[in-house]
């Protein structure tokens, strides 16, 4: 789910991704056959098509230790995107190899230096495609060990649905690796899903009833209505934007939006309640719900508008994702996978309706906001999903967060579109597993009075924002042109932190255990703007009910 | 997760931990040295909630420096790290991580607002850290749930108590008067709603603002809707900006009603610090739980004023401070509690088990117990004489108690104890 709101920053990924790929432009590739090779030095490079269509790329330095780093890209998606449609407008089906995250020069010459070798598909299948991808990463990993004999362990890698698809080789196949690092990972589609589905539910029910939203037909007339929805959304975001200071509606609302308009009830409240219904960061590139302008809206800024602000910018992208996401999944299902016909959207901001209470405009007009979007409200009707293609959605592949291996995990706190609990709920499942192998341990040691303890095999490194970020310029607007902050936007890494996993994931793969938890700090230290803290916790995804 | 698991796990662990393994020396508690004990406290000290709240650091750390001078805890200085909040909740979330994690301090003390504690519980989560957060400085009633906040002592007397006796003292004094109600459109004011359902007090006219709408302007609006509603008594229950500008603004539109002011907005310093005059406060209904800031024949007011005098010169001693002052003294006590090297734990376990006999400068008791972390619970009400400054009715305080549930509110037969020897912990 490489997501990406800005076009540039994906054409610069794919950019990066040439500059190792390049190479291979002269390489005789052969489908379903060993890969040809350049021979060359002090890194050969390899490619080769995969028996289901996935073309990949092997990069072997001379010094190969019998070390290999998979990689697994993230999210691409399956349909070309007109170049009309605003900000992702141009997009390409591509499944260009991609044998590092973004193409980073500066890891690959980590892993080269110690002799590691890095591989890394394109898949066949773009869109949500764990279930493919991680047959063919199972076939990529034998034609590696069949071409470069003296491999002894393999690593694994990936970001963002590639997290899913690397965690969840290590859930089915852990004998294949020796140690895995999901960064930034995806949750399970149902509940990705019902995250991006909730929000763009909301903005259609209040802000413009003309987007479908789901249920898409099929073929070319499908892909016409996401388009349609995509323009119309990004329009609405727009509109929301520029009357985020006067609090007034879309002139496309709903009739239920007019009517909470009337109440006075300003539209960047309701854009705020949408986004943390759907469970969306209230933080973003730009936005820290912390700084405000020097004046009279040093206060008011951060407590009324800024979190309106950061779902602006990441509901942007969940918006896109509900969409395109919704769209692919539909068509591997066979009918409409968002159902929210028994959401209790009241029950899931106890919380955050007294930490936003100001920028929600207070309880009462909270209670009009839930009021209208309740399934009681027939103007605001609910979606109702296909229950076979909904049941075929859950059959796709799902991780149940069980470690085998040793696992580093990676992830901002503030993402907006694989958001922290996807980890934390990996993390959580291993607490238990750890509780339940300290058990068995401890059992043994009855038995035979000697005590061994279980290896911890779980690291999670949380990618941390700033203490405040927000800009302002000489006249108090926000100034969002800046890079994104750390610990927000989408897989927002830099060289520092991915060579810090990169390193981790060599020593795992070497010993079969993280290294010590002194180094890790140490390491981490180094790196910025990380934390090890493992009494932090990021909230799960709304989709688990989480109270 | 099935927390109930785990935890039952992590018990079982950590007998078998001792079984297998030798005892570990013990680590020294987190913001705890030889000489010094470290608190941390997340407030507004700039900004436009900061009047009044600001002035709460240099209280308690004249009552610290004090108790310093004294000796200190068990050898052990006292001393507090400020994080200004602004009163943003996510703001007091950072500032909490940076005083938990870089900062380092054994406990958190008087945090300020329901809605940054509550965001603090939530993002930060001290409860799960087993941080003690003392004294919350909000009278949120849910935050004395022990279950969903586990280290979290209350105390102020919960809205809802306020608001219980508040109704008694209507009913008393102003039986039959149409009532206006401007309130906080949240949590704060669902609390002081439920206590007034409870009391079976209906309002004429109910005016709620979204905190941080307060305002000159705003205010008209809601002076406009109790002048229409024709509310003879109006109950503020507010932040004080809120209270200002509702003063402020009625005084101008010549709108004077019996005002009752909530305990939150009554601090008269900071009505006044906001240019509202002393005699637009005159013969106002105020509450208390404390003495009466001017009332120099108390002990503890005597005492305070002397202290934060010496240390802040140019200041005034308000409620505020008192309430500053107040929260540092049972902090002072409780960590005497808490045995010769204190730590998270023992802190928690003096409060629950000594929390409800620890001296106090108020004039309601403490309910401290292992399955309570209720503080106050009651209220004395009386009115601003012409300088501003809060007394009791008849020169006499007559407190009532209750609690947050449907109890009934009495007058308390509650006998403060003496102050211990000047003022410090025994």
């Amino acid at each position: 789910m490489k997501l990406s709101l800005t076009k540039s920053r994906f054409v610069g990924l794919i950019s990066a991704t040439a500059l190792i790929t390049g190479v291979l432009v002269s390489i005789p590739v052969a489908a379903n056959a060993a890969p040809a090779c350049d021979g060359k030095s002090p890194v050969q490079t390899c490619g080769g098509v995969t028996s289901d269509g996935a073309p990949y790329v092997m990069m072997v330095p001379a010094n190969f230790n019998g070390m290999v780093a998979l990689y697994s890209h993230g999210y691409r998606y399956n349909i070309d995107i007109p170049a009309g449609i605003p900000l992702i407008g141009g997009y390409k089906i591509t499944n260009t190899p991609e044998p590092i995250p973004g193409g980073n020069s500066e890891v690959a010459k980590y892993f080269f230096s110690q002799g590691v070798a890095i591989v890394g598909s394109g898949f066949a299948r773009q869109g949500w495609n764990p279930d493919s991808a991680i047959k063919t990463n199972v076939e990529l990993i034998g034609l590696f060990k069949d071409k470069f004999t003296a491999t002894t362990k393999v690593v694994a890698w990936g970001e963002s649905l590639g997290g899913v698809i690397t965690q969840g080789l290590a859930e089915k196949y852990p004998d294949l690796v020796s140690a895995v690092a999901p960064m930034c990972m995806a949750d399970n589609v149902p509940a990705e899903l019902t995250m991006a589905g909730d929000f763009l539910w909301g903005i259609k029910t209040l802000f413009d009833p003309s987007i479908k939203g789901g249920n898409y037909s099929a073929g070319d007339a499908g892909n016409a209505e996401a388009y349609g929805d995509l323009i119309k959304v990004f329009t609405v975001m727009g509109k929301l934007k520029a009357a985020l200071s006067t609090g007034a509606w879309p002139d496309t609302s709903s009739a239920t939006g007019k009517a909470l308009a009337a109440g006075g009830i300003p539209s960047r409240s309701a854009l705020l309640l949408l986004g943390l219904l759907a469970g969306l960061p209230t933080q973003s590139a730009h936005f820290d719900s912390v700084n405000g302008p020097d004046g009279a809206l040093k206060l008011s800024f951060p407590l009324a508008v800024s979190p309106a602000l950061a779902i602006l910018e990441n509901g942007t992208n969940a918006a896109a994702l509900a969409i395109l996401a919704t769209q692919d999944v539909e068509l591997q299902a066979g009918g409409a996978i968002f159902d929210n016909t028994k959401t209790n959207y009241s029950a899931r901001i106890d919380t955050e309706r007294v930490i936003y209470n100001a920028a929600l405009s207070g309880n009462s007009a909270i209670s009009a906001m839930l009021g209208a979007l309740s399934a009681a409200n027939p103007g605001a009707p609910r979606a109702v999903g296909n229950a076979d293609a909904i049941a075929a959605m859950n059959a796709l592949h799902s991780n149940s967060g069980v470690i085998n291996v040793p696992t580093i995990l990676m992830t901002g706190v503030a993402d907006p579109i694989t958001p922290a609990g996807a980890s934390q709920r990996v993390v959580d499942a291993y607490a238990m597993q750890a509780a339940d192998e300290k058990l068995a341990a401890f059992a043994d040691y009855k038995a035979t009075k000697t005590y061994t303890a279980p290896a911890k095999k779980l690291l999670m490194i949380w990618n941390t924002t700033p203490a405040s970020w927000t800009k302002f310029d000489a006249t108090g607007s926000p100034i969002a042109t800046t890079p994104a902050a750390q610990g927000t936007n989408h897989c927002n890494f830099t060289s520092a932190q991915l060579v810090l996993v990169a390193k981790t994931l060599v020593s795992a793969g070497e010993s079969g255990k993280l290294p010590t938890a002194g180094l890790i700090k140490a390491a981490v230290r180094r790196a910025g703007n990380l934390s090890i803290d493992s009494l932090y916790r990021a909230p799960l995804l709304k989709y688990y009910n989480e109270q | 997760m099935n927390r109930r698991k785990l935890i039952t796990v992590s018990a079982v662990l950590a007998v078998a931990s001792l079984a297998v393994t030798a005892v570990p020396a013990q680590a020294a508690e987190v913001g705890v040295s030889s000489t010094e004990i470290k608190l941390g406290m997340t407030l507004p000290m700039t900004g436009t909630a900061s009047p009044g709240y600001s002035k709460i650091p240099a209280a308690v750390k004249a009552y610290f420096d004090y108790v310093n001078a004294n000796g200190g805890i068990n050898g052990r200085k006292l001393t507090l790290v400020v994080k200004d909040d602004q009163y943003v909740p996510t703001q007091a979330v950072a500032k909490t991580n940076e005083l938990i994690l870089k900062d380092k301090v054994m406990a958190l003390l008087a945090p300020l607002g329901t809605a940054n504690n509550k965001a603090v519980a939530s993002v930060v989560n001290p409860g799960r850290r087993g941080i003690p957060v003392l004294f919350v400085n909000t009278g949120f009633s849910g935050f004395a749930d022990k279950k969903k906040y586990p280290t979290t002592f209350s105390v102020l007397p919960s809205y809802i108590m306020e608001a219980k006796i508040m109704s008694e003292y209507i009913k008393d004094n102003f039986d039959g008067k149409k009532l206006g109600l401007i309130y906080q459109d949240d949590d704060f004011g669902d609390d002081a709603l439920a206590g007034f359902k409870q009391a079976g007090i209906n309002f004429a006219v109910k005016v709620p603002y979204a905190s941080g709408s307060q305002s000159g302007t705003t205010a008209a609006g809601w002076v406009q809707k109790l002048q229409a509603g024709g509310a003879e008594v109006v109950i503020l229950f507010g932040v004080s900006s809120a209270t200002a500008a509702a003063l402020g603004t009625a005084a101008v539109m010549k709108y004077a009603p019996q005002w009752i002011l909530g305990s939150v907005g009554g601090d008269a310093t900071t009505i006044k610090a906001a240019g509202v005059p002393a005699g637009v406060l005159y013969n106002a209904v105020g509450a208390s739980f404390a003495p009466a800031t001017t009332d120099t024949n108390d002990e503890y007011v005597k005492l305070f004023q002397d202290i934060y005098l010496k240390a802040n010169p140019t200041q005034t001693f308000d409620n505020n401070v008192m309430i500053g002052m107040n929260s540092a003294f049972l902090t002072a006590q409780a960590i005497q509690a808490a045995g010769k090297n204190p730590t998270r734990k023992s802190l928690i376990a003096a409060i629950e088990k000594s929390g409800s006999t620890f001296a106090s400068a108020a004039l309601v008791p403490l309910n401290y117990s292992t399955t309570s972390h209720i503080g106050y619970n009651g209220y004395w009400f009386g009115k601003y004489s012409p300088t501003g400054d809060l007394k009791p009715a008849g020169g006499v305080y007559t407190v009532y108690t209750t609690d947050s549930g449907d109890g009934a509110v009495v007058k308390s037969t509650y006998k403060r104890p003496a102050m211990p020897a000047k003022g410090l912990p025994n």
